[in-house]
């Protein structure tokens, strides 16, 4: 029984990381500059398929999955200095464009690398043997990586300079510009830096899933929802606690279900979130 | 909450060109109605499919256009009548099943809207949130089709046979040859447009768009947006449920992918190109579109897709109004240059 239940807890707290580390671009964009980037599962799909493509080139796979970031990187810097930077300030169109950017994306992924499943060999096959469980070793070399990756952005936000300028932006956009902040630059670093986070994501999961050319799709909603429940704005703290939230109560209702069901249940329970705490569950909840 | 979407000039010089799409409109359908007369076979038997599509169109443009509350959950709808259908036809003996599931297909997918749409429009829920609940609700619908396969059959689908039409105790009129069932769907897509244009045009039509424009104010003016919102969304969800039911029994076979993001999207993509704000506009690109579609999928199957893509990025960013909107532009140079702008 104890060891059921810490195993439980093992899973969920993978789960946790693996979402959060999905998350983190989408929560980024969204939440510093104000665009729900319905792209973003591309973007997860495009690293995946880079890091495929690169490793069955014969490329290792850190260096693949750097091409990844890097390459996502690129796309998200030519769609944003193109199209995106001309339409902050009417964030519905946002969504419908970067909706169409992931359709575009997907088709290209398509053309470009077939429609055929693929599979990213492990680079970490093994587990740790913890007596009662056996933990696999990728999975949780993933879930310390994704804890570095939030703490390092922690510190770039809250004690650069740079995270000063992100900061005040957003908090008070004219003010920051009056004092000479360059507020277009700043913008696009941010979703430069949320579609390296994305491509970044989507390489590391390509080893734990079959890559064909949907797999960001659900990592959209569930990032989303991981964004909505964690709270907007609240990039770190509140995308872990999201995380653990979702994938927490997924792997819980996994127990007794299906995953498929498990998910559904989630997803109406997220939905029940977002209608009493727009804000975040850690907000109290008020009209956005 | 501001408005997010503001109408273009274009957009607007449509609304009031209303008066002559209606005679569009009689033009269309009845081309449409005359076209089995010159033709048969193939286009006959498939133009049906589309004119549903179209249904789940107008049920989109309704909500996307007039009200400004984008749905991409619309398949999800679609899919959940193609089931019911089908599992009327399974479960239901006594009297005609299709006749069952035009009343059950509709309700339920009323209900489900209504439901969903009140509670999260109750609560001020922001559109674009609510675009991501919609599409939350295509993923749930295709995960339980693929997963409750007992009732569904899971990814093999489930096959529907054509429904007739019991008009007496001894009049059974089938429809499973290519034209009757034509002219019945055609009837259906005639009436639907004539209802959704009456209701448009009339007090709620009115209120929908004002809360597009500018939701607060119609608020000041005392009236509760958030049931319009949520009756919009229960009459968008009612259509685009019955027009997969007689899709279901039209094509006699549905799977989970019916229920699809991708479906969802195409359906956004037709109602972009043909103008959201344009019943018509909608009904005819879904129709042309999902046409073209077809056709050039077989002819250049990779590239299709990305160029519906591109079109789609091309019509959010340059032509708001879509097809409709160039077309309402052009008549209204034309009013124009006979002396008087519409």
């Amino acid at each position: 029984m104890l060891s059921t239940a810490a195993s439980v807890l093992i899973d969920a707290t993978l789960l946790t990381f693996t979402l959060a580390l999905a998350s983190l671009g989408l929560a980024i964009i969204f939440g510093l500059i104000g665009v729900i980037n319905m792209g973003h599962g591309a973007m997860l799909t495009l690293g995946a398929y880079i890091t495929w493509y690169s490793m069955a080139s014969g490329v290792p796979f850190v260096a693949a999955v750097l091409l990844a970031a890097g390459g996502v990187a690129l796309v998200g810097l030519a769609f944003e200095h193109f199209i995106i930077r001309y339409f902050y300030d009417r964030p519905f169109d946002t969504l419908l464009i970067t909706w169409g950017f992931f359709l575009v994306i997907t088709e290209v992924i398509k053309i470009v690398f077939g429609t055929d499943i693929h599979n990213v060999p492990n680079p970490l096959p093994g587990a740790l043997d913890l007596g009662f469980q056996e933990v696999p070793a990728y999975r949780t070399l993933l879930a310390g990586f994704t804890l570095v990756l939030i703490l390092a952005i922690g510190l770039v936000f809250y004690r650069t300079g740079l995270g000063i300028k992100i900061r005040a932006l957003t908090q008070n956009r004219e003010m920051a510009s009056l004092l000479g902040l360059d507020i277009g630059r700043t913008y696009k670093l941010v979703f430069v830096s949320g579609s390296f986070l994305a491509g970044l994501a989507g390489a590391l999961i390509s080893p734990m899933l079959s890559v064909d050319p949907y797999i960001g799709m659900v990592f959209l909603v569930r990032a989303f929802f991981v964004v909505i429940v964690g709270g907007i704005g609240q990039i770190l703290g509140g995308t872990l606690i999201g995380s653990f939230l979702i994938g927490g109560s997924e792997t819980f209702f996994a127990l007794f279900s299906t995953q498929t069901f498990a998910q559904t249940v989630v997803f109406a329970l997220a939905i029940i979130v977002l209608r009493f705490r727009p804000l975040g569950v850690l907000t109290s909840g008020s009209r956005s | 909450m501001t408005t997010l979407q503001t109408a273009s000039p274009p957009l607007r010089k449509f609304r009031r060109l209303g008066a002559s799409e209606n005679g569009l409109a009689v033009i269309a359908l009845g081309l449409l109605g005359l076209l089995p007369i010159f033709v048969s076979g193939y286009p006959v038997y498939i133009l049906p499919q589309y004119m549903l599509f179209g249904v789940m169109a107008m049920s989109l443009a309704l909500l996307w256009g007039f009200g400004g509350i984008l749905s991409i959950g619309q398949a999800g709808f679609f899919a959940i009548g193609g089931y019911i259908i089908g599992l009327c036809f399974k479960w239901i003996g006594i009297v005609n099943p299709a006749y069952a599931a035009v009343l059950i297909a509709p309700a339920v997918g009323a209900a489900l809207a209504a439901v969903l749409g009140y509670f999260l429009f109750r609560a001020g829920v922001r559109a674009a949130y609510f675009v991501l609940v919609t599409l939350a609700i295509s993923i749930i619908v295709e995960q339980v089709a693929v997963s409750q396969s007992q009732w569904t059959g899971g990814w093999n689908g489930m096959y529907i046979p054509r429904m007739s039409l019991t008009l007496g105790p001894a009049l059974d009129v089938s429809l499973f040859d290519d034209a009757p069932m034509y002219y019945f769907v055609l009837a259906i897509v005639a009436v639907v447009y004539a209802l959704l244009r009456w209701l448009l045009a009339g007090k709620f039509g009115k209120v929908l768009v004002g809360i597009r424009e500018n939701e607060d104010r119609i608020i000041s003016l005392g009236f509760d947006t958030s049931l319009y919102k949520a009756t919009a969304f229960m009459i968008s969800g009612a259509l685009a449920t019955l027009a997969g039911a007689l899709y279901g029994t039209h094509a006699g076979f549905v799977s989970p992918s019916l229920a699809g993001v991708l479906f969802s999207t195409e359906v956004v993509v037709w109602v972009a190109i043909g103008g959201r704000a344009s019943l018509l506009g909608a009904l005819l690109a879904a129709i042309v579109v999902a046409w073209l579609s077809n056709y050039l999928s077989a002819l250049v199957p990779k590239y299709w897709q990305l160029v519906i893509g591109v079109v789609f990025v091309a019509v959010i960013i340059y032509f708001k109004g879509g097809l409709a909107g160039a077309v309402a532009r052009f008549g209204a140079r034309f009013n124009a240059a006979d002396g008087r702008d519409g």
